[in-house]
């Protein structure tokens, strides 16, 4: 530890040039992730907040809730079930009273009384059918409590009485109504008794024809673009703490390979291998907390500094996880010097090799 | 005391045609507080017979015995703790740690004994080499002569029983190397070690106890 931290104290501008390559990259990788993490959840909160074990959706359907409808006659047996609840979704665009801005949205139709039904941040539950619930992302569109929406270019006006949070869904926000709002939207009369999916909370299985039953994870899978847009930041973050190894290999591999002579006078004077070795490590560990660590600090400060309509999301076990992730790489790319280190010959220190 | 003995010891480089006999069979003792001066002209084969001697590298055939006990037999964890514990090696190139000051090349020594003899007192060896005004000094920042002064120090303090010289004069101008060499032989003398110093100025060699010569591989005793 002494001569780890020595050498490091003494050679400073070396060191710091460590430091700073592991601070952009794990910095990268954090906030990649951030994004990652923020757009999943965009797309899924809403089915989060239901807190379910599986949904039924209509067997057409390829297991995606957008474009699922099951009629009366195939659910109207489930409904008496406090554990299965109906959900109306469609993807709707809403706009302001005495505003031309176009807000995508979604609609989801619930029974005020169902376990579905949002949980409340400000306001009330609805009493009459022109009432709505909205998540509280809508504020950076200047929808709040007591709003007036159209929605889908309704001639009617629905008025915002209560305020939900982390309801969002297909990336794009939630608008909670009861179901005849719902089917006038969709169906243009609240007679038709459809609805999108039943949710089922408990371990009730459903074996009808034309419905098929998919667990939430599933469904979310199979939400449009979901999949990909997790696959592709995956790889980009696996590929970063990937880099990490080859680029600490690197770094500690040159530096290693400029102190040869002086490993030959330390071995020369008696001190074992395992000592230069172990110093090696401590360096790389040292040397990426702190990286990491910086990069930790920025990733705090940053979330204050972005726009609110950034898919933004500081997931702190995943940074903790990557963190880790990103220290494990280095050491092993500190292995690649190990070799050069066990090969120093002490002969070499006195010949001036 | 015998500290090291060496019979029948050679050093062979390749084989065939390009062996190279780097140095002939080879008898040779050192004793406690007997001070011993090598000379001879480069590429004589001085820095092998002193690497061999300090279990730097092993002999193609012979044996050494360090204290009475045969080095051939040793891991190769047991040499670097022997010479980390009984010798003191003073390099032509400075063998000083490159990040770390005078007081803290002794630190080092400190944290990574493997015995418990008593070491030398720290401010005394600076003292003596005059260095204390130098000790919290890196060696990129010290003269020559200092560093080659700090080596000397650094090799003494462990208290070794064996001292390993090689040209430990190098870089010093005479008046200074004369001091050297003498504060050497008072280390052989007083404190009962056993020093081996390679030189080619032979005008230093009036101090030692005993000179050889080495040519051609060949070590020859000379008084």
């Amino acid at each position: 530890m002494f001569l780890a931290i020595k050498e490091i104290l003494h050679n400073k501008t070396r060191y710091l040039l460590v430091v700073f390559t592991v601070f952009l990259i794990s910095y990268m990788v954090f906030f990649l992730t951030s994004l990652a993490v923020g757009l999943a959840r965009e797309n899924r909160t809403a089915v989060d907040q239901w807190d379910a074990k599986t949904v039924v959706v209509s067997s057409y359907a390829n297991k995606s809730m957008v474009v699922s409808t099951i009629p009366q006659k195939q659910y109207q047996q489930y409904t008496d079930d406090k554990n299965v609840a109906e959900v109306g979704q469609m993807t709707v665009v809403s706009q302001l009273k005495n505003s031309s801005e176009k807000i995508n949205t979604n609609v989801f139709g619930v029974d005020w009384k169902s376990y579905i039904s949002p949980k409340l941040t400000a306001g009330r539950l609805p009493k009459t059918n022109h009432e709505v619930v909205v998540d509280d992302a809508l504020k950076n569109d200047s929808i709040k409590l007591n709003s007036q929406i159209k929605i889908n270019g309704s001639d009617k006006y629905y008025k915002v009485v209560g305020i939900t949070k982390n309801n969002s869904f297909f990336a794009v926000p939630v608008i909670f109504s009861n179901m005849d709002t719902f089917r006038e939207l969709k169906y243009g009369s609240s007679q038709i008794k459809n609805i999108s999916a039943l949710v089922i909370r408990n371990n009730k299985k459903i074996n009808k024809s034309g419905l098929t039953q998919i667990t939430i994870k599933d469904l979310v899978n199979h939400i449009p673009g979901y999949t990909a847009q997790v696959l592709v930041f995956s790889f980009m973050i696996i590929a970063m703490v990937i880099i990490t190894f080859l680029i600490i290999g690197i770094f500690m591999y040159i530096i290693t390979i400029q102190k040869i002579s002086l490993y030959g006078v330390m071995r020369a004077q008696g001190i074992r291998t395992a000592r230069i070795i172990e110093s090696l490590f401590y360096q790389i560990l040292v040397l990426t907390a702190t990286g990491a660590g910086l990069a930790l600090v920025f990733m705090g400060v940053t979330q204050f500094f972005l726009p609110k309509t950034v898919p933004f999301y500081s997931d702190w076990l995943a940074y903790g996880v990557l963190t880790l992730a990103i220290i494990v790489m280095a050491l092993l790319g500190g292995s690649l010097s190990m070799r050069r280190v066990l090969k120093i010959d002490p002969l070499s220190a006195i010949e001036g090799e | 005391m015998n500290l090291v003995e060496m019979i029948n010891v050679n050093r062979q480089y390749g084989s065939g045609r390009t062996l190279v006999e780097a140095l002939h069979p080879t008898n040779f003792s050192l004793n406690s507080g007997e001070f011993i001066g090598i000379y001879g002209p480069s590429g004589s084969g001085k820095t092998t017979f002193l690497t061999i001697l300090g279990l730097l590298q092993s002999p193609t055939q012979g044996k050494i015995f360090v204290n009475g006990r045969d080095m051939t037999k040793m891991t190769s964890r047991e040499k670097t703790d022997l010479r980390f514990n009984k010798f003191g090696f003073v390099l032509q190139a400075s063998n000083l740690i490159p990040f770390l000051t005078v007081k803290e090349q002794f630190k080092v020594v400190d944290k990574f004994t493997t015995s418990r003899r008593r070491k030398m007192n720290q401010n005394e060896l600076l003292n003596l080499l005059d260095l204390q005004d130098v000790a919290h000094n890196y060696p990129s920042s010290l003269s020559g002569g200092e560093r080659q002064r700090a080596a000397i120090a650094r090799a003494l303090y462990n208290n070794p029983d064996i001292i390993l010289a090689d040209e430990p004069t190098a870089s010093l101008d005479s008046s200074r190397a004369e001091q050297v060499v003498q504060f050497l032989a008072n280390i052989a003398h007083e404190s009962q070690k056993g020093v081996i110093m390679i030189t080619h100025d032979t005008r230093l060699l009036a101090a030692t106890d005993h000179v050889y010569e080495m040519r051609d591989g060949f070590l020859r005793q000379q008084n």
